[in-house]
């Protein structure tokens, strides 16, 4: 009976949240944050988490989303959202072309690769008018229709990104279940393995990098309708792919609700440490998160959520040790 | 296992249970929330702009005897509140628009603030009025550049700091004077660092120039990184410009500085771009290189006993450093957002933002170079100007317009 109440509650309490802060605009907005971080996490979670491939250039695909729904209405006076698809169309594209000659790279190397891929077009951007160059692209700041998704109120957001996230969710548990979640988790833990017994690792691992892209993509477009701005660096700054990939982490990788756990942590301390210490102008917010992040990295080393399902015993993500499957 | 996931919700919903801390009481005073970069790779000028808006601050609470000139700098508070005091309230940029605007909800919402103020970084500025703009609450921008802040249709936006049109201008009024004095100026070189500042002053420098028939007969962009600038040197060497203008960063700045002295060459009036020349370091290895050079700035010290130079002396005693360029346009912005509250009478956002298109300050009565400020319709400063300033004797002293100088501007340019 609990197992059935429990998520019924959980979900109730996940559609009344804005209306249970509806006295504070800043924590209906974290709640949107949290969301949104989630979904980010969420779609990194599919390459980085189930199948194993650390990538640290994730930002280039939440870049790819924020910049096309921006441009899209810098140039052409589309709504944001409207850009969003063409994102999601060119996160899918740019992934397939790295991921090709990437994903044969295993472990650190291939972690590498993502982060000079990302350096490089990060510079690109900067230098790249038509994207605004090192000044970045505003969004319609007052809105000229319901379309253009720009609100006061962080509540139209919050439910926004909640159906997203549901529906990215959804679809990595059917994933999860499916012939390909196996796939993914057997080339995590030995590549050379999986491949031995017939599985299509290059395949399912470019399937699950692009996969992964398109939905990062959707995270970063998001992003920018809510915050009417990008730039190189806020939009494909280094620190974007580190947060999905730390979030993720902190929850636990390779869980379905491991990088939606990092999220409900992660979000709200930046967010409240900043705000009870930032303006002190010490910079003790960092001091506070990263310790917490240390201190949860030490003693759970697979992720929070492994704290309560049971899984003590770490299992290790390929990338962070070589296989010895051979 | 669902059990356990309700554990984490709930540990997630102590989180946010803590933040509710920080509701102070209810205050006699008015507050006004200030954004600015206090950690991230701004930190340190976010921090200086934070001395210097405390120290605005302090002026219009508790006075200052030597500063007549300066509207509310009695120590009288706000007299059109009944002397109420002034409370600014910092947050935290973090130097990324995300964490701006998420502070902006939080110092209108949560802080109750009146008006705000930053946020340094023209991106942040773009998403922190915004958030303002939806909750119609004064925003003023003392140091933001970026010429598309005042484009975008605000009614809540004000921005007091001059822009790359107003120093193109000061350039081109500096010059034809000089011009008229009997100096040179037939032929002037631009060059410029090759991103988004270098690129975009020099376009603007071009076109007003072009405007006013001066002839720019050679421009040099070239990269900030470099370790070599001979051959950008040479090439002026070759043309021999009357004229040279640098838009340049720190470290290309002190090289050009080295290498015009190495190549033993220099124009009959060298010119700077603030940025790099301004910078601490620049002034401390290369100020004996590069004697009569001119440069520009919205603040620069007066003579003693002028409003610049006591600003500057209390600014010292309580940071141990010379109030810099940018700074002081931060103080400079929170002291017109006093005025214009007292003037309003009232901390209703709508009759501030009134006071505020009301604004009419003095060229006397502010503490910058500015010769007042007086709001357009977009919120740009009509008067915001920058000074013209020399290179004598190891320090910048500001030589023009007359009459804020505080030197005589000694031509043509020495060099070492």
């Amino acid at each position: 009976m609990m197992r059935r109440a429990l998520p019924l509650l959980i979900g109730a309490l996940a559609l009344l949240y804005p209306l249970l802060v509806s006295g504070s605009a800043v924590y209906q907005r974290l709640g949107a944050l949290v969301l949104l971080s989630a979904i980010g996490a969420s779609a990194w979670n599919l390459i980085g988490g189930y199948a194993g491939q650390v990538s640290v250039g994730h930002a280039v695909f939440f870049g790819a989303g924020a910049y096309a729904a921006l441009a899209g209405y810098a140039q052409f006076g589309m709504p944001p959202i409207a850009g969003a698809p063409i994102g999601v169309g060119v996160a899918i594209l740019v992934a397939a072309l790295i991921g090709v000659p990437t994903l044969r790279l295993s472990g650190h190397y291939f972690s590498m690769a993502t982060i000079a891929v990302a350096e490089l077009v990060r510079v690109l951007v900067t230098n790249w008018e038509w994207l605004g160059g090192a000044q970045g692209i505003s969004g319609p700041a007052i809105p000229r229709t319901v379309l253009d998704l720009s609100f006061t109120s962080a509540v139209p957001y919050y439910y926004i990104f909640l159906a997203v996230l549901v529906s990215i969710l959804f679809m990595t548990w059917r994933i999860e279940k499916s012939r390909m979640g196996f796939y993914l988790r057997a080339i995590k833990d030995s590549e050379r393995a999986a491949r031995s017994l017939g599985v299509a690792a290059g395949r399912y691992k470019l399937y699950a990098y692009m996969l992964s892209a398109g939905l990062t993509a959707v995270a970063g477009a998001l992003y920018a309708i809510m915050f009417g701005f990008v730039d190189p660096e806020s939009g494909c700054g280094i620190l974007i792919s580190v947060k999905m990939l730390i979030m993720a982490a902190l929850g636990g990788a390779g869980l379905l609700f491991g990088p939606l756990v990092g999220a409900l942590i992660l979000v709200p301390l930046e967010e409240i440490s900043n705000s009870l210490l930032g303006g002190k102008g010490a910079g003790l917010t960092f001091v506070v998160y990263g310790a917490i992040i240390v201190v949860i990295a030490r003693f759970l080393p697979s992720g929070l959520l492994a704290l309560f399902t049971g899984l003590r015993s770490p299992r290790k993500p390929s990338a962070t040790e070589p296989s010895h499957a051979a | 296992m669902f059990l356990q996931r309700g554990v984490v919700a709930v540990l997630g919903a102590a989180l946010l249970a803590l933040g509710t801390a920080q509701n102070g009481v209810a205050q006699q005073s008015v507050r006004i929330g200030a954004i600015y970069p206090l950690s991230g790779n701004a930190a340190s000028a976010g921090s200086s702009s934070k001395a210097a808006i405390e120290l605005a601050v302090d002026l219009v609470n508790h006075g200052n005897p030597d500063l007549k000139d300066v509207p509310l700098a009695d120590g009288k508070g706000l007299p059109g509140l009944g002397g109420a005091k002034i409370e600014v309230i910092f947050a935290d940029n973090q130097g990324t628009p995300a964490a701006g605007q998420n502070q902006a909800l939080r110092l209108i919402t949560e802080e109750k603030v009146v008006a705000l103020i930053g946020a340094y970084q023209s991106g942040i500025t773009v998403t922190t009025s915004a958030m303002a703009e939806r909750h119609g609450i004064p925003f003023m921008a003392p140091e933001s550049v970026a010429a598309n802040l005042t484009e975008r249709g605000f009614k809540w936006f004000f921005r007091a700091t001059p822009v790359a049109g107003d120093f193109a201008r000061a350039y081109s009024e500096f010059l034809k004077e000089q011009q008229a004095a009997g100096q040179k100026t037939a032929s002037i070189a631009v060059v410029n660092e090759n991103t988004e500042y270098g690129n975009s002053v020099a376009s603007v420098i071009k076109e007003q120039f072009a405007k006013d028939g001066l002839n720019i007969s050679q421009v040099i962009p070239y990269s900030a990184n470099t370790t070599d600038v001979q051959p950008q040197v040479l090439q002026l060497k070759e043309k021999n410009p009357d004229v040279v203008i640098f838009i340049s960063y720190t470290s290309d700045a002190i090289l050009y500085a080295k290498t015009m002295k190495d190549l033993n060459w220099k124009p009959a009036i060298m010119i700077a771009d603030d940025a790099g020349f301004n910078d601490p370091s620049f002034v401390a290895t290369s100020a004996g290189l590069v004697e009569g050079l001119v440069n520009r700035s919205s603040f620069a010290v007066g003579k003693p006993g002028s409003v610049s130079a006591v600003i500057n002396d209390l600014y010292k005693k309580k940071t141990g450093n010379d109030l810099d360029d940018p700074s002081a346009r931060a103080m400079q912005g929170m002291l017109i957002l006093a005025d214009a509250i007292n003037r309003a009478g009232s901390t209703e956002p709508a009759k501030i933002q009134a006071a505020l298109k009301a604004t009419d300050l003095k060229a006397s009565q502010v503490i910058t170079g500015y010769n007042g400020v007086k709001f357009d319709d977009k919120g740009q400063n009509v008067l915001a100007s920058s000074l013209i300033t020399q290179m004598q004797g190891g320090k910048y002293v500001p030589v023009w317009p007359k009459d804020k100088a505080a030197g005589e501007l000694k031509l043509p340019y020495k060099g070492w």
